[in-house]
């Protein structure tokens, strides 16, 4: 059978347990159809398929299993990531000073151009906040990587947050492609920006459980 | 364990030269799992858990089924989630929801079935 996609990206979702990850994972959970066969067993990894510029683009999405509660994951986990979301828990500090570990921990297990990008999750209890904005937008400057404030329950970023990730992703493979085919003389390239589209789908739907 | 048999009525209008004629739904919500044509109409028969059980019952009910879409490589689907490895095999379930289990995928072949009566065709 033809290839039905033109990428295939395998993302990770790292953080500590109960910041959200799994509704990261964009679970329906608001009409969530519980089966008790199938949340005692739980899910492994998820497959969604998004459009990027005209170009179909497969996420394979893994979930840490509970690994993370002995704050580290196995080098095993990492193989083959091209892109990483650290998420904490604004209402939560500690889940926010354990992203430098967790960020150790993916320098010394994953590949050194995974792309990552930091989200602080459940920005609508902002009642009980414990991280500034600010702190979370530093932390991420400091690494050199995105951030955004995510609300999986009131559905704000969650699907914006997949999609640049997957866009950096998508712009790092074919720059690789590019100069693996054509090398750079030393000469500058110029190319519009394209225009950022907004499809409505599965992300915009996911919530908090 | 009581194993009951399912069929599909009028499953000839769902399939087209061997394969799904119109795309998978999922049957609680609108996530789409599967393209036209992309899986291969195969009759194998499977013991499946249920999707469902009443609050009364304590164990889950097996469904033994025998009508399944054939996709031989897991990144076809459209959406779709994997479970953990259970009874040596890895169940599928619908992305959004989670219903399931909708399917199987087997460890050995690395081929997937999804159960003509546990998606929509629509």
């Amino acid at each position: 059978m033809a290839k039905t996609y033109d990428y295939l990206f395998k993302l990770l979702l790292i953080g500590d347990s109960g910041v959200g990850k799994t509704c990261v994972l964009f679970r329906f959970s608001e009409d969530a159809f519980n089966t008790s066969f199938i949340s005692t067993i739980g899910i492994d990894f998820k497959i969604r398929t998004i459009e990027l510029d005209g170009k179909k683009i497969k996420l394979q999405i893994w979930d840490t299993a509970g690994q993370e509660r002995f704050r580290t994951i196995t080098t095993a986990y990492y193989r083959g990531a091209m892109g990483i979301m650290l998420v904490y828990d604004i209402t939560n500090e500690k889940s926010f000073e354990n992203i430098k570990n967790w960020i150790r921990n993916i320098e010394e297990n994953a590949s050194a151009d995974v792309e990552k990008m930091l989200l602080g999750n459940k920005c609508e209890l902002s009642e009980k906040r414990q991280v500034s904005r600010e702190r979370g937008e530093a932390l991420a400057i400091e690494y050199g990587i995105k951030f955004m404030e995510t609300s999986a329950k009131a559905s704000i970023n969650v699907e914006e947050a997949f999609y640049t990730l997957a866009r950096d992703i998508k712009a790092k493979t074919e720059k690789k492609l590019k100069e693996a085919s054509n090398p750079p003389k030393g000469g500058h390239q110029l190319k519009p920006a394209e225009p950022q589209r907004k499809p409505t789908n599965w992300l915009s739907r996911c919530s908090l459980l | 364990m009581t194993a009951l048999t399912q069929s599909v009525p009028d499953m000839e209008a769902l399939i087209k030269d061997g394969s799904n004629k119109s795309a998978l739904t999922c049957l609680h919500c609108p996530s789409r799992i599967l393209n036209a044509s992309v899986g291969t109409y195969v009759e194998k028969e499977f013991s499946l858990p249920a999707m469902t059980k009443l609050k009364s019952q304590t164990d889950t009910e097996n469904h033994v089924l025998k009508d399944f879409w054939k996709v031989s490589d897991m990144f076809h689907f459209e959406n779709v989630g994997f479970s953990h490895t259970a009874d040596g095999v890895k169940y599928l379930t619908c992305a959004d929801c989670e219903m399931g289990p909708i399917g199987w995928h087997d460890l050995q072949t690395k081929e997937n079935f999804v159960a003509l009566c546990r998606v929509k065709n629509s």
